[in-house]
């Protein structure tokens, strides 16, 4: 009566973890008639997933109906600012019209253990099987090739012909089987995030939103991140707020401060504290982000595996775009295709699996990565400039360019060059500067 | 001589108590959120019906649970922990049933099933009254053991023993079978199922349906047959406290002495 | 099933529950406020008991506030079971017909009220900790529902009895009149005592007590002031045990605690233990997870110590110091029995 059931090779494919990534793979493999079976280790789907943030979905949409999805508040606004450890803020902000119409530039603010459950039972809904509070620990191997998991339930070995490795930026099983390399740490970043709730008003009239209008705010410098090189960000959602910091997980060991005061001085800096005072503490998280780029990337086939979305690297993160959940999606998919195709075919090892790889190399996720990759060394070389002086002498130049006194405004513009001049280096050390940041935007 | 045991172990699905929230604009309880989960103290029911099974040395655990048809879902997080099978009682003509109804659903079902012994949690998270393993064994005019803190199987002369928790101290109480049995709210540590055997209760397995005219009791539950009418629901007001944080412990001597 | 006609439901009726002739504290709870109940109804309140040589026991009833007391009194009721107490009180009912039945909501009262309120189609209200009456004299019984955090009013209004379990420690026992001791005045007394039949007999039994221990075990549930240790104790829990005993309180524990094997899991408070509500609750080292708080939150007064500020105790304590416990509970300990020696000289 007690488990005489067995399930080896009962199924096409195993998931490792019902996140973005192993839900939009366990999603195309279902619809392509595939029996799949989903292993998440939380109690439900979306539990153990942690994110600011913002959801882009061009490929979701691919997927499902957006529109039944859960989501928050669409993205009407992106601020992006610089905070001095002084207190100063300088800032640009911008609300296209466009955004406020479907489909919102598929921005949306999410709630993970909500959207992520709804996402998952797509799956199901499709033919995927989902176990849940089950943690896969190990992959199973026979002469090199995988060819099932190991659990941490009783009896908790299974067989599949191939393995799609979707286990986030803590990547165990894929490190404990050597596919992969533990992340150097200048590689990783550490989040820490704060969700608070506050009535629906107070969140709109902060943000100046209205109905399902949302926002995104992104902050750098050292009065958002102290002595790091890192960011920290608002998210409204409809009836909370997200606060969040990410910054090098390098830094984090050497600089003595715990996450938690490095959140807690950014909600302090008078430029954020009036947006998120109040309210609620309704969840406290942390969270590792990949941030090492193409380079970091780990082979993404094996002989009856792939590997996709945090597990493969796939985030970007360049302190004016973070994505992640697109690029999971989309590995994912072309993970789940990929697969489909083979187990049509026959044939499980990498070669066959191999067109995952190449797809994914000739989508956004990886030329996206390829064209950022110059960014952390950049910015991490540059640290000092960029996050100490350069949000003082913005301020400084501000100060100075807009001072209200007998002097004439001639002298202020002067004065107000030469703080910046003395920040960069001169127009030589500007010229430089605008050089090596070319990139950055363009 | 019995050496096979038919064990029922009645199950409930309740909201998460953790996420059911008051809505601060109503003052109401908010159930829509939370999401629907095995009562708490009937894993220590089901983790005692295995246990029993074992020492017995054979027999059948069916797991059964009265509610409308997502409540399967407790029926195979019983299954996926070495439960033999499940049956739903489910039937619009439950809807509204105070444990008097509820317990005679059960009850039924329990005869139905040929039941040596029935076991339920101490109480349900939600309306927590504890009520229906009394009630159960009312219905049925069967011997009860409740709060009960270990079992003590005796297949040879058809009794199970067991180890109540009274105030001040403990006895052990034998009762004839067929019995209906509540354990106490953390009493034993339930165990986690095997992979496969999860596997079989998300796939293939289909619980058996019943209604209320399969037990023949379509008169006799419902928001009618229920004695006990809820008049209302209100947030408790929380207790209001000083919350007085003191330097020395020469101001707390005080205070603890003012309360005596 | 036909609705019963109410009005032939008379009378308030408190269970008075003994154990070889010790009676429940929370008996006399609810005598005192089954008396309120009563007057306010304009009906009688009467005392039901049952059990083996328990005659001085309706007369300590009576002489606490019960008009009449209604006895069954036999061998087959000692030790307590539920099915003969459960089919002797459920006879009783159905031949006396009272309006309102209070029983208390020990685990003799919730173990065998079921057995009587399902044959008789009784509407059965489990763990209140409030009662009232509504202006047609339905009883109203309150009771804590989803971890405490709301409160449900149950009515019974087509039924007959309306029974409730109670709490104990919710009401003030009922005392003797002033200077009368049980058994002063047998003429006043006689007729107020009436022995019914007895209909269960050892035969129709399906159950049998091998053995019942009781006052080995701590019973925290009973005790005034209670000094818990927490996971904050780290395996120590000796000063806790001290203030424990100054105080002359019992002492408690939180989950963690029990769990470690530091203290006794009958002295585990909390939603897997029990629910207590003396007058002084000291929590030392325990940080207040809701499943601990809903033990203990009825609790007169709250004192807490713990070196986490952060801790959710101190938001449901009166009074808190954040510290060492190890510092602070021993310097209380003394600090009380500093004061205990000067109220003895001052006397």
């Amino acid at each position: 009566m007690t488990d005489e059931a067995n399930y080896d090779g009962a199924f096409d494919a195993i998931v490792v973890g019902a996140g973005l990534a192993g839900t939009a793979a366990a999603l195309t493999m279902a619809r392509r008639d595939l029996d799949v079976l989903v292993i998440e280790r939380g109690t439900a789907p979306g539990t153990k997933n942690v994110f600011g943030g913002v959801m882009y979905t061009p490929t979701l949409r691919e997927l499902v109906d957006v529109e039944d999805a859960p989501t928050e508040r669409y993205v009407a606004e992106k601020r992006y600012g610089i905070l001095s450890d002084d207190g100063d803020e300088t800032a640009v902000t911008m609300r296209p019209q466009a955004w406020n119409d479907a489909p919102h530039n598929d921005s949306f603010t999410v709630i993970r253990r909500r959207f992520d459950e709804w996402f998952a039972e797509q799956a199901v809904d499709a033919g995927a099987t989902l176990v849940t509070e089950t943690t896969v620990t190990d992959l199973l191997k026979e002469n090199g090739t995988i060819v099932g998991v190991q659990t941490d339930r009783p009896n908790g070995a299974i067989e599949a012909p191939v393995v799609v490795l979707a286990e986030g930026a803590n990547s165990l099983v894929s490190e404990g089987a050597d596919l992969k390399r533990t992340d150097d740490r200048k590689d990783v970043a550490v989040a820490v995030k704060e969700v608070r709730k506050f009535d629906r008003d107070v969140i709109e009239e902060r943000f100046r939103l209205s109905g399902d209008a949302g926002a995104a705010y992104h902050y750098f410098g050292d009065g958002a991140v102290g002595d790091t090189v890192g960011g920290g960000y608002i998210y409204p959602n409809k009836r909370t707020i997200s606060i969040g910091v990410a910054y090098r997980i390098e830094d984090a060991a050497t600089r003595n401060r715990s996450p938690e005061d490095v959140l807690n001085d950014f909600k302090h800096h008078p430029a954020i504290a009036p947006l998120v005072r109040g309210g609620n503490m309704v969840e406290y998280s942390a969270h590792a982000i990949p941030e090492g780029g193409v380079d970091a990337m780990p082979d993404l086939v094996h002989d009856g595996a792939v590997i996709a979305g945090d597990a493969a690297g796939m985030v970007l993160n360049n302190g004016i775009h973070l994505e992640g959940t697109n690029m999971a999606i989309e590995s994912g998919y072309h993970a789940g295709d990929a697969v489909a195709d083979a187990i049509e075919q026959g044939r499980t090892n990498a070669r066959a699996l191999a067109p995952y790889e190449e797809n994914v190399r000739n989508s956004f996720v990886v030329e996206n990565l390829e064209h950022y990759d110059f960014f952390h060394e950049l910015i991490a070389d540059d640290r000092d400039f960029l996050f100490e002086d350069l949000p003082r002498a913005l301020a400084d130049a501000q100060r100075e360019y807009f001072r209200m006194d007998k002097t004439s405004k001639d002298e202020h513009v002067s004065r107000a060059k030469a703080r910046m001049l003395d920040a960069t280096g001169g127009w030589f050390g500007a010229a430089k500067k605008a050089w090596k940041y070319r990139k950055v935007l363009s | 001589m019995n050496e096979d045991w038919n064990i029922v172990v009645c199950v409930k699905q309740v909201p998460d108590a953790d996420d059911v929230t008051i809505d601060p604009e109503t003052g109401r309880l908010n159930r829509s959120d939370a999401p629907a989960v095995l009562n708490s103290p009937d894993a220590n029911a089901i983790e005692a019906a295995l246990e029993l099974r074992e020492r017995v040395g054979g027999g059948r655990v069916t797991a059964i649970t009265m509610g409308p048809p997502p409540a399967s879902a407790v029926l195979e997080v019983a299954v996926a922990l070495g439960a033999d099978d499940g049956v739903l009682l489910t039937d619009r003509a439950f809807g509204g049933s105070d444990t008097w109804p509820t317990s005679l659903a059960l009850a039924r079902e329990a005869e139905e099933l040929d039941a040596d012994v029935v076991i339920c949690g101490e109480e349900s998270t939600d309306s927590s009254t504890g009520q229906v393993p009394p009630g159960i064994a009312a219905h049925n005019e069967w011997a009860q053991l409740t709060y009960v803190e270990e079992l003590e199987p005796r297949p040879e002369d058809d009794e199970l023993i067991a180890r109540r928790d009274v105030e001040g101290g403990y006895e052990r109480v034998g009762a004839e079978l067929p019995v209906v049995v509540a354990v106490g709210f953390g009493e034993n540590d339930p165990r986690t199922g095997g992979l496969h055997r999860k596997i079989y209760a998300e796939t293939e397995f289909e619980p058996d349906t019943v209604d209320a005219t399969d037990l023949g009791i379509e008169d006799e539950v419902g928001l009618a047959n229920s004695p006990t009418k809820v008049g209302g629901m209100d947030t408790a007001d929380p207790v209001a406290r000083e919350n007085e944080i003191l330097e020395s412990t020469d101001e707390l001597t005080e205070r603890i002495e003012e309360a005596m | 099933m036909s609705d019963v006609n109410v009005d032939d439901y008379d009378d308030v009726w408190v269970f008075v529950e003994q154990h070889a002739g010790t009676v429940a504290p929370v008996s006399w709870e609810l005598l005192a406020e089954g008396r309120r109940l009563a007057d306010e109804k304009d009906e009688a309140l009467v005392a039901l008991v049952i059990g083996e040589d328990v005659e001085e026991i309706a007369a300590d009833a009576i002489a606490r506030g019960a008009d009449r007391a209604l006895v069954a009194d036999d061998p087959v009721f000692e030790p307590y079971r539920a099915d003969p107490y459960g089919a002797q009180f459920r006879a009783v009912v159905e031949d006396r017909k009272p309006d309102v039945v209070l029983i208390g909501g020990t685990h003799t009262g919730r173990d065998f009220a079921g057995r009587v309120a399902v044959p008789t189609m009784a509407g059965l209200t489990a763990d209140c900790t409030e009662l009232d009456v509504d202006d047609e004299g339905l009883l109203l019984a309150r009771r804590p529902t989803f971890e405490g955090d709301a409160m449900a009013t149950i009515k019974c209004p087509d039924h007959r009895p309306q029974m409730a379990t109670v709490r104990a420690g919710v009401y003030e026992p009922a005392e003797r009149e002033d200077g009368q001791a049980v058994g002063d005045d047998p003429a006043e007394r006689e007729g107020a005592i009436e022995f019914v039949d007895v209909v269960v007999d050892e035969p129709d039994t399906v159950s049998r007590v091998l053995e019942r221990e009781v006052g080995t075990v701590a019973d925290i549930t009973d005790a005034d002031v209670l000094v818990a240790a927490g996971g904050g104790c780290d395996g120590d829990v000796a000063p806790v045990q001290e203030l424990a005993d100054v105080l002359d309180g019992e002492l408690a524990a939180s989950r963690k605690a029990v769990d470690e094997g530091w203290v006794e899991p009958s002295r585990q408070v909390g939603q897997t233990g029990k629910t207590v509500r003396p007058d002084l609750y000291v929590a030392c080292g325990i940080s207040g997870a809701v499943q601990h708080l809903e033990g203990m939150n009825d609790s007169a007064t709250v004192i807490a110590i713990n070196d986490d500020p952060n801790a959710p105790i101190f938001e449901h304590a009166d009074h808190g110091i954040v510290g060492d416990l190890f510092d602070v509970v021993p310097e209380l300990t003394a600090q009380l029995r500093d004061g205990d020696d000067r109220r003895v000289i001052d006397a």
